[in-house]
């Protein structure tokens, strides 16, 4: 790349907030990959990379929560370890489902659009396991999700819990 | 995040990020292409080779992937097994287990790339392929997450450090969930808060001067072996 010598085009105040905010949520979705806790239903443990996935939809919206996510991506495609499971696929879609001003929305919607970007994201990880590890889709819906749909269900409950709680609304 | 850039000297080290990129992709196709015994195993040489030329250790970058090994171990077994008789297929085990381990095949080419390659340079070769706005915006925010993701790994772990200290982990699923989110995600958007400020005094822009990647006698083989990989994947 050749050096530019044109003058400097800076990035607009409001981007620069946004292109933070949607890297800092890319990077703790790959962080709440690493966090996981013991899950009293099933023997795998839960990991609260969808939760980062879910917060980021929910508080950025479509446009940026989906750059975000696309980071988030495109970061471990070039090899961050970032993904904790072969589920990741689906974030981008789901970020064009989120809401507005969350505190705002009824808990109908928010929970229902959780539940289908939930379902979004199972979609794209059943579909991409099958194809890459040769198996049907029963077979790899059985080895990589079965396991952990009952835990979103904690997930969802929690995000809603951190969405309305007042020290997120105070920022 | 141990597997990240150590500077060197390596062979690998001297190669244009484009370059490497192009030979990752080549042999993710051509351990797509042929996964049969005979393929894998002639393939299994190359992420040694790549290994060894970037100066990194098989057993350390298999330790650093160790969180997707259950998957890959869990899909053979599944495969095999069927309701009713004659309940285990061994066929259908052992070709979803070929398939697992081009998948490790891949991963370690990766983690050869991830050594050898500072993150500006991955910046710069990831906004040589997408131009225009969306291209640096995701060039740039390729660098930032790179940047900010072990910082919030941190904070992660102090929260659940301080969190367990108060008896945190004797409280509900739902609640421990709560509690780390929220933390997490307010250390988050107070970093994003500074970290933009931080970007503006320092005239982040739209163009700023990259480092100059340039192509040299070196990559020519690799390119070469890239474009072979790719020819055999098709034949």
């Amino acid at each position: 790349m050749s050096t530019d010598t044109a003058s400097v085009e800076l990035v607009g105040e409001e981007t620069v907030e946004n292109v933070a905010r949607a890297a800092l949520f890319a990077a703790l979705t790959g962080a709440f990959a690493y966090v996981s806790f013991p899950n009293p239903l099933s023997p795998a443990p839960v990991s609260l990379q969808v939760l980062g996935v879910f917060l980021a939809g929910i508080l950025l919206g479509p446009v940026w929560g989906g750059l975000s996510m696309g980071l988030y991506l495109l970061t471990g495609a070039v090899g961050a370890p970032v993904f904790s499971g072969g589920s990741a696929g689906g974030a981008v879609v789901h970020g064009g489902l989120r809401i507005r001003n969350p505190a705002e929305r009824s808990l109908v919607r928010l929970v229902g659009a959780m539940v289908v970007g939930t379902g979004v994201i199972y979609a794209f990880g059943v579909v991409g396991m099958s194809l890459v590890l040769d198996m049907t889709l029963e077979e790899a819906f059985f080895a990589g999700a079965v396991a952990f749909i009952p835990a979103e269900a904690f997930k969802i409950a929690a995000a809603v819990g951190i969405v309305r709680s007042d020290q997120i609304a105070a920022q | 995040m141990t597997l990240s850039y150590r500077p060197g000297d390596s062979l690998a080290h001297r190669l244009d990020p484009r370059t490497k990129l192009a030979f990752q992709v080549a042999f993710a196709v051509a351990a797509f292409a042929h996964t049969n015994p005979r393929g894998l195993l002639a393939l299994s040489l190359v992420p040694l080779g790549a290994l060894r030329a970037s100066g990194v250790s098989v057993r350390k970058s298999l330790r650093e992937y160790r969180f997707v090994f259950p998957f890959l171990m869990a899909g053979p077994v599944v495969a095999a097994v069927t309701l009713g008789p004659p309940w285990v297929r061994v066929d259908a085990g052992v070709e979803t287990a070929m398939a697992s381990y081009r998948v490790v095949l891949v991963l370690l080419v990766s983690a050869a790339y991830l050594r050898t390659t500072p993150v500006r340079d991955s910046r710069a070769a990831i906004q040589h392929l997408v131009p225009g706005k969306v291209g640096r915006l995701l060039g740039t925010g390729v660098g930032f997450v790179f940047r900010f993701l072990p910082v919030l790994q941190a904070d992660l772990r102090r929260i659940r450090e301080a969190s367990a200290a108060r008896l945190g982990d004797e409280r509900g699923l739902v609640a421990r969930m709560r509690l780390v989110g929220i933390a997490g995600l307010s250390r988050a958007l107070s970093r994003a808060d500074r970290f933009a400020l931080g970007l503006r005094a320092r005239c982040f822009a739209w163009n700023p001067t990259l480092p100059r990647l340039s192509f040299s006698r070196g990559d020519l083989p690799v390119l070469a072996a890239s474009l072979a990989l790719l020819g055999w994947a098709f034949v």
